[in-house]
């Protein structure tokens, strides 16, 4: 029968997605519960960027070495015990991604791997995407990261199995009665603040700008005669000649703002 | 031959990593999970703007006067925007990575904020927090006294009384040219 897939919903699982019968859910109880033997893993890559296949090979190798616990990547979903999906869930790719599903034999634990895998990621509303690899076949572990490092991919898989807890809760927090509003640097004249703020990041990118600044801010909070000593001391220690330039920058613009009042 | 290799092997020792059985050594500036102090935030939004996958977004609900911020682990690609952005230090990159669940409702984090209403129509505008930041800002910037006092009933406006009060000043002020 062909599915009309335009009524289909953006939110949660698909309607046209798989659903799992009785029987299997107990088998995959029971295979999550007790396994006593190595798990097979087969990669499913529906449309990713390969990232994430690249973090899933730097997993299987001797640094982190994921073959120690059996964790055994397979190249044909026969074999398979876990089907680990990354990449956003193309339109394309749904059919390859219900072929592999119904060729691993039950009962088969399916990972969506990577922020694309678990909800389509930064693709998330493109028009050729499904979004997460739960929208097509039934899910039973995120790993979520873009891509997720060795670690969090060993991690994943231990707590898939069931070896390792599950650390992340949903939170729901409630403002308080009495909000505290924090100002960062009340010390610091808010004209300079904003000047720092901008060069550093001019000079070093927006995310290491914003720390740099953070630093040097913190250093001249104080506001005393020490100032000089304080960076000098913070830069030897740092020991890097590019922090030093843009400290030499912020150091001008704190000068001139001093002389200027 | 083999001798020389098997000395060799000896020599370089173990290269895998023990995790999980011991911490994993992580860079300084690894950027992991995005750390939420609810406390510091004031439900700016400038986070939900930067955001570039949408995995932190801003809902508000008008008739409750609540605002609720929202986080979605698993969509979000670790870029560090929203740090960056973050006027209060509310939202930090922390070391953590261990962030796979079995349940993906545990991947979303949230966090309910006021709103404040106009203290002429009542209707509700921006997040209460919001607002006291932005006088504590003002204040901090050199406003006192009279001044300082006419920029607070300022922000006590919705924008549409603001531009309401706005025309009855310009109004007053004509007729007085006249």
């Amino acid at each position: 029968m062909a599915a009309d897939y335009s009524k289909d919903t953006l939110q949660g699982p698909s309607q046209y997605a798989i659903h799992v019968d009785e029987q299997t859910a107990r088998l995959k109880g029971a295979l999550l519960k007790d396994i006593r033997r190595s798990v097979f893993v087969y990669r499913v890559d529906c449309g990713g960027c390969n990232g994430c296949e690249i973090e899933i090979f730097a997993a299987i190798t001797p640094i982190f070495d994921a073959e120690r616990f059996g964790i055994k990547v397979v190249s044909s979903p026969r074999h398979a015990d876990i089907l680990l999906y990354t990449g956003s869930m193309t339109r394309p790719m749904r059919v390859p991604a219900l072929r592999a599903y119904h060729a691993a034999p039950d009962p088969k634990v399916c990972v969506a791997y990577g922020a694309c895998g678990c909800s389509g990621g930064i693709f998330h509303d493109l028009y050729g995407v499904w979004g997460g690899a739960d929208r097509i076949v039934p899910i039973d572990a995120y790993i979520p990261g873009c891509p997720p490092t060795p670690p969090a991919t060993i991690y994943g898989f231990a707590m898939a199995l069931g070896i390792l807890g599950q650390k992340l809760k949903a939170t729901h927090h409630m403002q308080a009665d009495e909000p505290h509003i924090h100002l960062r640097f009340p010390e610091v004249p808010l004209g300079l603040r904003v000047e720092v703020e901008r060069e550093a990041r001019r000079m070093a990118g927006y995310w290491h700008g914003k720390r740099i600044a953070d630093s040097f801010l913190e250093l001249i909070r104080c506001g005393d005669e020490h100032i000089e000593e304080s960076i000098g001391d913070y830069l030897n220690e740092e020991d890097d000649p590019r922090l030093s330039e843009i400290f030499a920058r912020l150091q001008e613009l704190h000068a001139a703002h001093t002389r200027g009042g | 031959m083999v001798w020389k290799l098997v000395r060799e092997v000896l020599k370089v020792g173990e290269a895998t990593v023990p995790y999980p059985f011991v911490p994993v050594e992580l860079m300084p500036g690894f950027r992991g999970k995005p750390q939420h102090d609810p406390e510091l935030c004031i439900a700016c939004a400038a986070c939900a703007v930067a955001c570039p996958p949408n995995a932190l977004t801003m809902e508000t609900d008008l008739d409750q006067g609540l605002t609720t911020w929202s986080i979605f682990y698993g969509r979000c690609i670790y870029c560090g925007r929203c740090e960056e952005v973050c006027p209060t230090g509310a939202i930090q990159l922390s070391q953590e990575f261990e962030l796979a669940v079995m349940n993906k409702a545990d991947l979303y984090e949230r966090a309910d904020y006021l709103l404040a209403a106009c203290s002429q129509c009542g209707t509700f505008f921006a997040p209460a927090k919001e607002l006291d930041y932005v006088i504590a800002l003002v204040e901090q910037a050199g406003l006192s006294g009279e001044a300082l006092d006419e920029r607070k009933a300022l922000l006590d406006l919705c924008p549409t009384c603001r531009r309401k009060t706005d025309i009855r000043k310009l109004a007053a002020l004509s007729q007085e040219a006249v």
